[in-house]
């Protein structure tokens, strides 16, 4: 059973909404969510998370590639949900930024959706993904992640917001994705420089706990520091 | 209808007149990407075909992409540039050059497959591409500026955050235009990529390369200088467009394919595996790291990063001849390892700011040096040059001469011009037949692989328009080599060997092993013509127009695989299968192989425009007059041979002259098998209509220059 979060219903308009019913005596209960009666809003950890190891991509931009590949059939940077960002000109290590969905416990890209769109899949090990049916494309969910860049993106052609779903929803993948299946980008990375774990980092506000070392005496033959 | 694989848009920017125009690609779709549609676009719009001065106002430049490029086809990330180029002699030949990086792929995201260039900007300009939106700047305060520096300052003009984490940003210019799906050019988190000159280019010497980022250049062809010529100092491409793919789920399974198949499993990889496709990132530097706090650095959709960024703040992204071009005199006067790599990865960054070529240090600089030691080259000699000579090998030195060269300052006078010109100028022609200046054809330098030795490179190179830098057979000479030279094991014996390698030489020399036998016996032969044939054509296709990697394909040969046959014109991973996937093709291996004869053939039309003739076919004389007795690394050059029995035996062909006459024999046989006119070297007619090209013959026709046919 997935462990379970609440938190601050004043953080999020949609959960503000739901909190205004249960001030009234309601407990409500939202595809993402259970409403407590105190006002907490709870939404179940994701069995899943990407961690990465920025000291080790070599920014191929692979990961880029497969991510939309995998998800609309076409190449396209600006949709992929993990974004890669270098300066060429930049010192090792600070020279490289990965930009990953953490898949947070208190997920505010989910609260504030004011439609479901952004939810919790329960079917699919509680990955919180975007119901493109459903998105009004009001970016909410875009303002509302609390991390830079943004983890979630604007789709300027379909005029919808979308995120990392752990691959749930890949059409164009062979492989069944998900928590129980593959990711993309953790399948194609030559240097295996992100990898999928069940166990969930710790939430804070900085992306130091999803930056991890996976780096290894193959590297260090390989003439670089596993430090 | 869709054009998979396409952007779906050519840009022609008028300089002249600073004025953007599109044309669809649909229009040169046959020609497939890459050199083949640079090469087409050439052929339109260069109206005076004839001109053998790349600084001609007339003369045009292309910028290409391939269906290939960010679609994540395995190392198909390059980008290719053609045109009449700076950096050959007797003329400058239309030729090719070939980068790495991101531009390949982000032109594409900008909205295009190809740019091309025309005319003179009456001041110098950038331009700046987003969204197929184009804009021309002027770089009047860029111009002086290095390569870094213009890179820096046009981000920094464009509103590009400096912080990578900072994030975001937004391609339009007003929120308005944000908010109409009409108009809205959508956000990115990457830096435009920028194509820039430095000084070497804007003063129009022939060492100019085409920069990009830190360490990605475009240099043999001395392009740099054209467009120096053409007072354009700069492209920057950004977008958020998306590229479609016919068939994205054979595209993600092949990839993978090359990962769990091809590639050591880089948990427990082979260290000494040989393939091309199957390696670990590895530093291709020619120098040891200075640091081992450093990641490997890739092109766009690269399986194998060959290039480094260290936290020592110095040395990005360079790779390869460039790490070393100042090896042999700086290792004369560092006082420790650690010194050595620091003067040599410090010269790199001199060269790639000044946006200067170091391909003619391979053997440019033993030249001079002679020259110094035979007194007639220093300050007050008959070849007057106030650098520090006494100074030659430290850092201070080497960016001396990097900005005397860049600058046409001292001796770079001169040089700038041309290495072989310079020595017509200064008297020193003998030097070309003595070998003491070992530019080996068309005025370049020998790249450490001799024509005596490794025949199919020198061949190619000189019945082409430059260095070929091809390695794709040169692998062998790298495997063996190595073997003998480090003691590491011999993986495959020679037998296997060119048995593996010749199943793939698919249609010219399939099955026919006779075709790598390098031994003396053997290298004039037709065997050789069929696999020189077989070069010339893989590499027009699939290495310079769908752009795979030079280091990363042909994958002939693999031990990461039980019966050792790399993916190279495989059915589950091979070149074709991606491109298919990508573009919605149905192309077999040997189409791609035809494909790049199609190529070919109009590139030979364009010398030919251009005023070849097999007479002009010559290496240098100290190629036929004198022995190759020593190489770049090692005393010995081992190729597969048969032995006296018949026997297949690794061999070192170290040693040997080239013949004149089997030289011109086997130009002969070549000419013969390509269907051109065996006294001219011409394309004729029937093999032109029957590549789909009689238009290029009645062109020929027309300027009296096509190739009489063959009496059978």
């Amino acid at each position: 059973m997935a462990e379970r979060n609440t938190h601050d219903p004043k953080e999020m308009t949609r959960r503000r909404f739901v909190a205004s019913m249960a001030a009234t005596g309601c407990v409500a209960a939202t595809s993402s969510g259970v409403l407590l009666a105190d006002g907490r809003f709870v939404i179940p950890n994701s069995e899943g998370f990407l961690v990465v190891d920025t000291k080790k991509c070599q920014g191929c931009g692979s990961c880029m590639m497969a991510c939309s590949l995998a998800h609309s059939g076409s190449a396209s940077y600006s949709e992929s949900r993990i974004q890669i960002m270098q300066d060429s000109f930049g010192d090792w290590p600070n020279d490289l930024f990965i930009a990953q969905c953490r898949q947070c416990q208190n997920a505010p890209c989910v609260g504030v959706c004011p439609t479901g769109a952004n939810h919790v899949d329960e079917a699919n090990g509680n990955v919180r993904r975007v119901d493109p049916e459903l998105c009004i494309g009001c970016r909410m969910c875009i303002q509302a992640c609390p991390f830079t860049p943004a983890r979630l993106q604007w789709d300027r052609d379909r005029r919808k917001s979308q995120k990392c779903d752990l691959c749930v929803d890949t059409p164009f993948l062979d492989e069944k994705g998900g928590p129980d299946g593959i990711q993309a980008c953790v399948r194609v990375c030559p240097v295996k420089a992100i990898a999928f774990t069940r166990e969930m980092p710790s939430q804070t506000l900085t992306d130091s706990s999803y930056q991890v070392n996976l780096r290894d005496w193959v590297w260090k033959r390989l003439g670089m520091t596993a430090e | 209808m869709t054009l998979y694989g396409y952007a779906g848009k050519i840009l022609r920017l008028d300089l002249s007149a600073q004025r953007a125009i599109e044309i669809d690609t649909a229009d040169y779709r046959s020609w497939g990407g890459g050199h083949g549609l640079g090469s087409a676009l050439f052929w339109d719009f260069c109206k005076d075909k004839t001109i053998t001065d790349g600084t001609d106002p007339a003369n045009v430049i292309v910028v290409t992409s391939s269906p290939l490029n960010g679609t994540l086809a395995p190392s198909a990330g390059r980008c290719e540039v053609v045109g009449v180029g700076l950096n050959t002699h007797p003329v400058h030949w239309y030729t090719r050059s070939n980068i790495g990086g991101r531009f390949g792929t982000m032109i594409r995201h900008a909205g295009y497959d190809a740019i091309v260039i025309e005319g003179k900007a009456p001041n110098p300009v950038w331009v700046d591409i987003r969204n197929r939106k184009v804009v021309f700047h002027d770089a009047s305060d860029l111009w002086g500026t290095d390569s870094r520096t213009a890179q820096e300052t046009i981000w920094r003009r464009m509103g590009v955050p400096r912080d990578v984490k900072t994030g975001w940003w937004n391609l339009n210019e007003t929120a308005e235009e944000a908010l109409d799906p009409a108009t809205d050019q959508g956000r990115t988190t990457q830096r435009p990529a920028i194509m820039t000159i430095g000084p070497a280019g804007e003063n129009r010497t022939c060492g100019g390369c085409l920069v990009h980022d830190a360490g990605n250049v475009a240099a043999v062809a001395g392009f740099g200088g054209v467009w120096g010529s053409k007072n354009l100092k700069a492209i920057s491409v950004i977008g958020t467009g998306e590229i479609p793919v016919a068939d994205a789920t054979s595209l993600l399974r092949a990839r993978s394919i090359i990962k769990e198949k091809y590639t050591s499993d880089i948990e427990q990889p082979d260290f000494e595996a040989w393939s091309k496709i199957g390696k670990q990132p590895k530093l291709m530097a020619m120098v040891s790291p200075p640091t081992d706090e450093y990641r490997p650095q890739a092109c766009q959709g690269c399986v194998s990063g060959c290039r480094a960024r260290y936290s020592v703040g110095y040395g990005h992204e360079t790779k390869c001849q460039v790490t070393s071009w100042y090896f042999a005199p700086s290792r004369r006067v560092a006082r420790s390892a650690k010194e050595l790599v620091e003067i040599n990865l410090r010269a790199a960054d001199a060269a790639q700011r000044y946006g200067l070529n170091t391909y003619f240090a391979l053997t440019g600089l033993h030249w001079l040096e002679h020259l110094v030691e035979e007194g007639v080259l220093g300050p007050g000699k008959a070849i007057h040059s106030d650098l520090p000579w006494e100074k030659y090998g430290t850092l201070e030195f080497a960016e001396q001469l990097v900005h005397a060269l860049s600058c046409r300052e001292d001796i770079g006078a001169d040089l700038a011009n041309g290495w072989v010109q310079a020595a017509y100028k200064w008297g020193r022609e003998d030097d070309l037949r003595t070998g003491h200046m070992a530019f080996s054809y068309w005025g370049q330098p020998e790249h450490g692989y001799d024509p005596r030795a490794e025949v199919e490179w020198g061949y190619g190179s000189i019945l082409g328009d430059r260095d070929i830098c091809e390695h794709c057979f040169n692998i062998i000479f790298t495997n063996i080599t190595a073997s003998f030279a480090f003691a590491k094991p011999m993986r495959i014996g020679a037998e296997e060997l060119v048995s593996i390698i010749s199943e793939k030489l698919s249609p010219y020399a399939k099955n026919r092993p006779e075709s790598l036998d390098y031994s003396d016996e053997n290298m004039y032969s037709e065997d050789v013509a069929q696999l020189v044939r077989w070069h010339r054509h893989y590499t027009r296709f699939y290495k310079e127009s769908a752009l795979y990697c030079d280091l990363r394909w042909p994958d002939f040969y693999n031990t990461n695989t039980p019966d050792r046959r790399g993916a190279t014109a495989s059915e589950d991973a091979g070149e074709h299968v991606f491109w298919n996937a990508v573009t919605g093709d149905e192309l077999s291996f040997e189409d791609g192989i035809e494909l790049g004869r199609r190529i070919w053939n109009l590139d030979n039309a364009i010398w030919t425009m251009q005023g070849r003739h097999r007479d002009m076919v010559k290496f240098a004389p100290f190629i036929y007059e004198t022995k190759y007795e020593k190489g770049e690394l090692f005393p010995f050059f081992m190729w597969p041979c048969r032995d006296e029995n018949g026997k297949w035996v690794y061999r070192d062909v170290m040693g040997r002259t080239m013949d004149r006459q089997k030289f011109e024999e086997f130009k002969s046989t070549f000419y013969r098998l390509e269907g051109w006119d065996v006294d001219s070297g011409w394309p004729t007619r029937t093999t032109l209509e029957g590549l789909d090209l009689a238009e290029v013959a009645a062109t020929l026709d027309a300027a009296g220059r096509l190739g009489k046919e063959s009496a059978s």
